[in-house]
């Protein structure tokens, strides 16, 4: 048996990798790497990388190019979002009523630990990525990433790592899901004692983590790498726009934090699997703890600061002014960067350890609140008498920053010790930081989808969906997450499948606001994918007439001028349209139309032999 | 979509080796942890042999047989760590060290019988 299953999987493996080599021969030309020999061949298929991009899934699973990765992680990050949002729609209705009715507490624990991960780490961080990778290199002026081929790599390590997290729920024999919580702590997450988390699903789960580390951090070298080196000339440090300077200091805090995170994984596997003694001994579990949240709060900063970027770049489109006091909003990133690797033990209070120690990080904690504060101001500051259009994507800024502000002070009482210590642990700190994560960084996200919507789809949205999406998605966060800061004034626990009828009106009233959210987020999705199907073409270079007010960013002028010569060199789609009075070209004349438009395509792949 | 004016025209916009590293780590991972000796050796070929082809592409090393033997010697490194010291982990080490033996015959066989066309510079 044991030998028949080794034999089935080498057969397999042999198989995959033989296939592989096969696929690759026939879009690779191995032996070449000089097309000039086959001069006379453009378009033939050795050919494909050098002018143009391959067509079909191919060019899917093969680009390098910045604004495909972006796409790709965009479309990833919405399908995360749909499936981390259905988990915790089950998860509501379940809390609907007190008993256990709909689902097992331990499924429970399943889909409130994979909501967590599935949200923060294959939602959060991805969606983030789609907007740097889509726009940085457009912001700052350069050809694309610093290392393209690293951007593709990491993206790809995207979609095994959500296998991976979800392979739990997946009909595997013997293979559970974990319901470690997303924080893991020891020793429930090395498997000790009588529970069932020594199951292979958490060994996979941490897996699955562990990737999406690596690839958050080759993002982050990326991203630093270019922003560095790749930067137009007429881009200087003193007039880079505010999104890439919140990316910039993301992806330092990645490469500090998640490394980190992946060591402290290892070590996990380690334990689990090798009989290590990390985290089983004495002060074991406290030394987790310690370095699970060295990233985990690190990690927070990492999720808010670019979508902050998104909010200070947006929100002063739509109130016709520029963004006020500029400079602070840049060193208050900073400053929020460098505290945030120093309040980790607010999360620690409850542990026992030493209250010298713990006044240090409330004090830290308490700071911290400054530089968020001072970017609240500003944003306010900047639309103080500002010309405001309540455009969807401003409407979700706004809401940004109405969000932040309930999650920002609900933060600053619990990075108060004695408020923490009789807050901890309750549904006070679920309300907290979902006003953040959905409140405001999911928010940041929707906004920058509508903005630059017509750039990355060619086309306008529904308008008046785009609004009940606001407004159905802001009244649920409310209701949602308003309750749940009310629950755990009551005391009620969180992570319970169950609770006391005492609580049961506010725990309805929260699923009421949870199928609101997931009312709009249906609505968004239809709104999405419709008008990318369907929606009125732009043809305006400047669909929000930021010209109106000089307050037009570099992306816009690449997108005016990418209309332009896409209407003059008859460009794929409007190929039909742009040919004078001739018949229509059919789909291969025009792809060799737009390649050899470039120029002399000779000259470019003797150009790309020489690198 | 059409191409961007300006953008990335003297670059390569696709690449068919990021898919391959991408899949090759957790291929490898699996199988070491798990003892999976067929997707241990099979994700590690995938992982390393994806690896020099990526650097061939991108002309940081000149010939892929050289990079395919630096990697196998990499792998030795490694699984002879896991054989033959106090970690002690012997099958999971052969499976590393099998996959090194294999990327080094590869290497070998592209060597003596794929034409690499050198850049004439």
């Amino acid at each position: 048996m044991e030998v028949n299953g080794q034999l089935v999987l080498t057969v397999l493996m042999g198989l995959f990798l033989i296939a592989v080599a096969a696929w690759l021969a026939r879009v690779e030309n191995w032996r070449s790497y000089t097309p000039l020999a086959g001069a006379g061949a453009v378009g033939s298929t050795e050919q494909y990388v050098s002018e143009e991009k391959p067509s079909g899934v191919i060019r899917w699973l093969t680009t390098v190019d910045h604004k495909d990765i972006g796409i790709l992680y965009g479309a990833y990050g919405l399908i995360a979002f749909v499936v981390g949002g259905l988990m915790v729609v089950v998860m509501r209705l379940e809390l609907a009523d007190p008993a256990s009715t709909l689902i097992s507490n331990t499924f429970y624990n399943s889909l409130l630990t994979s909501h967590g991960i599935t949200m923060l780490f294959l939602f959060g961080t991805p969606i983030i990525a789609a907007f740097s990778n889509y726009f940085i290199p457009l912001l700052i002026g350069a050809d694309d990433m610093a290392f393209p081929r690293i951007n593709a790599i990491a993206f790809w390590l995207l979609p095994p790592a959500a296998l991976l997290i979800w392979a739990g729920f997946f009909p595997i024999p013997d293979v559970i899901p974990a319901q470690t919580a997303w924080t893991m702590y020891t020793p429930l997450s090395a498997g000790v004692g009588s529970g069932n988390q020594m199951n292979a699903g958490v060994d996979l789960m941490l897996l699955g983590l562990h990737l999406s580390g690596v690839s958050a951090t080759m993002g982050a070298i990326n991203f630093i790498a270019t922003i560095f080196t790749e930067r137009n000339e007429k881009v200087s440090w003193a007039n880079l726009d505010i999104f890439s300077w919140t990316i910039l200091t993301q992806s330092g805090l990645i490469l500090f934090a998640f490394p980190l995170l992946g060591s402290a994984i290892l070590m996990l596997l380690l334990d689990r699997n090798f009989d290590t003694m990390f985290f089983a001994v004495e002060g074991g579990a406290i030394l987790w703890q310690h370095l699970f949240w060295f990233f985990g709060h690190p990690e927070v900063y990492i999720l808010v600061l670019p979508p902050m970027g998104l909010v200070s770049l947006i929100l002063p489109r739509f109130a016709g002014r520029r963004l006020f006091g500029f400079k602070f909003v840049v060193y208050s990133t900073l400053a929020i960067g460098v505290l945030s690797f120093g309040v980790w033990a607010h999360h620690m209070f409850a542990t026992g350890m030493d209250p010298r120690l713990r006044a240090s990080f409330m004090a830290v904690s308490m700071a911290i609140a400054i530089p968020s504060a001072v970017k609240t101001f500003n944003w306010i500051t900047t639309m103080w008498n500002g010309k405001i259009r309540l455009t969807t994507p401003m409407l979700f800024c706004i809401g940004f920053v109405s969000n932040f502000i309930i999650g920002g002070v609900t933060g600053v009482f619990l990075a108060s010790i004695p408020v923490d210590l009789v807050l901890h642990d309750t549904y006070y700190v679920v309300g907290h930081f979902h006003y953040i994560v959905m409140g405001a960084i999911a928010f940041a996200g929707f906004a920058g989808l509508y903005y630059w919507f017509p750039i990355y789809t060619g086309r306008m949205y529904q308008t008046t969906l785009g609004k009940w999406h606001f407004w159905l998605s802001m009244v649920g966060t409310n209701l949602t997450f308003f309750v749940m800061v009310l629950l755990g004034y009551g005391g009620m626990p969180r992570r319970y499948a169950t609770y006391l009828p005492e609580f049961a009106t506010l725990h309805q009233i929260a699923t009421v606001g949870a199928l609101i959210l997931f009312v709009a987020q249906v609505i968004f999705v239809w709104n999405f994918v419709q008008s990318w199907l369907e929606g009125p073409k732009v043809e305006d270079g400047d669909p929000w007439d930021l010209a109106d007010d000089d307050l037009v960013t570099s992306e816009w002028h690449w997108f005016d001028r990418k209309l332009q010569t896409a209407i003059a060199d008859g460009g794929e789609e409007e190929a039909e349209l742009a040919t004078d009075g001739g018949e229509r070209i059919d789909d291969s004349q025009s792809t060799s139309d737009v390649s050899s438009d470039g120029g002399d395509p000779v000259a470019e792949t003797d150009a790309t032999s020489d690198e | 979509m059409d191409e961007a004016p300006g953008l990335s025209d003297q670059y390569r916009t696709a690449s068919p080796w990021p898919v391959f590293v991408a899949l090759g780590i957790p291929i490898s991972e699996i199988g070491l942890l798990f003892d999976l000796f067929p997707l241990a050796v099979g994700g590690l070929l995938l992982f390393t042999g994806s690896i020099a082809g990526l650097l061939r592409e991108s002309g940081y090393v000149e010939s892929t047989m050289r990079s395919l033997v630096v990697l196998s010697a990499i792998l030795f490194a490694f699984g002879g760590a896991l054989v033959f010291t106090d970690v002690n982990l012997v099958t999971r080490g052969y499976a590393v060290i099998v996959a090194g033996a294999l990327l080094l015959v590869g290497g070998v066989v592209f060597e003596l019988f794929v034409f690499e066309q050198r850049q004439s510079i």
